[in-house]
């Protein structure tokens, strides 16, 4: 099997995001490229373009890249990298960031390609949870 | 897509336009609740497979390849699950599939 499609998870806390990757490492899979964005440069509550273009570089194996936002800046800040550094396999999703970012990693897992996880992470939205 | 009624199941007449690969099903009764984890490795056990897959629970059926509706079905321990599938490889998928639940903790 090629390389798995990367996962970067963009918050505004980087304890949301760490919290957030090893729940989709135990419910998912730890072979997932998986890395995270969380807080600014100096460990605030905040986003940061360096910490999210340097996590897509760290997530990109190949198979392309997904980026879930939780909410506010980090779509602004992701939105801007993708801007300067334009790539057709780099993905910012809407999703629900606990869900999208399951369901991304989990089918990331099995070997889909990039369009798969998209739509995978996509279609949480529309999951009920109860 | 039932037969229509005048026509036997296994008629060898005219091949219907979609060839449908064979069809396979289990019961299993779930030994632990199908949580977050277990419904993790059911999804990435259920991608590996080309057959379109079912997973029946009470009323409701899902697509075993979607985590989140998996843990949404919120069956528990004791309780039966249907896993059925139709296609190339159906019988794989549904033995698969039934030792992911039945290993589930």
């Amino acid at each position: 099997m090629t390389s798995s499609v990367g996962i970067v998870l963009v918050s505004h806390s980087a304890d949301l995001a760490f919290g957030l990757r090893s729940l989709a490492e135990q419910i998912g899979s730890d072979t997932v490229p998986l890395a995270t964005a969380g807080g600014t440069e100096d460990g605030r509550i905040g986003t940061s373009y360096a910490l999210v273009l340097a996590a897509i570089r760290q997530a990109d194996q190949g198979a392309g890249v997904v980026v879930l936002p939780d909410l506010g800046s980090s779509v602004l800040t992701t939105r801007a990298v993708l801007e300067d550094h334009p790539s057709p396999d780099v993905r910012i999703v809407d999703a629900p960031f606990v869900e999208g970012t399951i369901a991304a990693v989990v089918t990331a897992a099995t070997g889909a390609d990039l369009e798969t996880v998209v739509h995978a992470a996509k279609e949480s939205r529309n999951v009920p949870k109860l | 897509m039932s037969p229509s009624s005048d026509i036997p199941a296994g008629a060898d007449a005219a091949a219907p336009a979609q060839v449908p690969g064979p069809r396979e099903e289990t019961t299993v009764v779930l030994p632990a609740h199908l949580h977050a984890r277990p419904a993790g490795q059911l999804a990435q056990a259920a991608g590996r497979f080309t057959s379109t897959l079912e997973l029946v629970y009470g009323d409701r059926t899902v697509n075993p390849r979607g985590v989140l509706g998996l843990m949404s079905l919120g069956a528990t321990s004791g309780t039966s699950v249907v896993v059925r599938a139709e296609g190339p490889d159906a019988a794989e998928a549904v033995t698969a599939l039934a030792e992911v639940l039945h290993a589930a903790e």
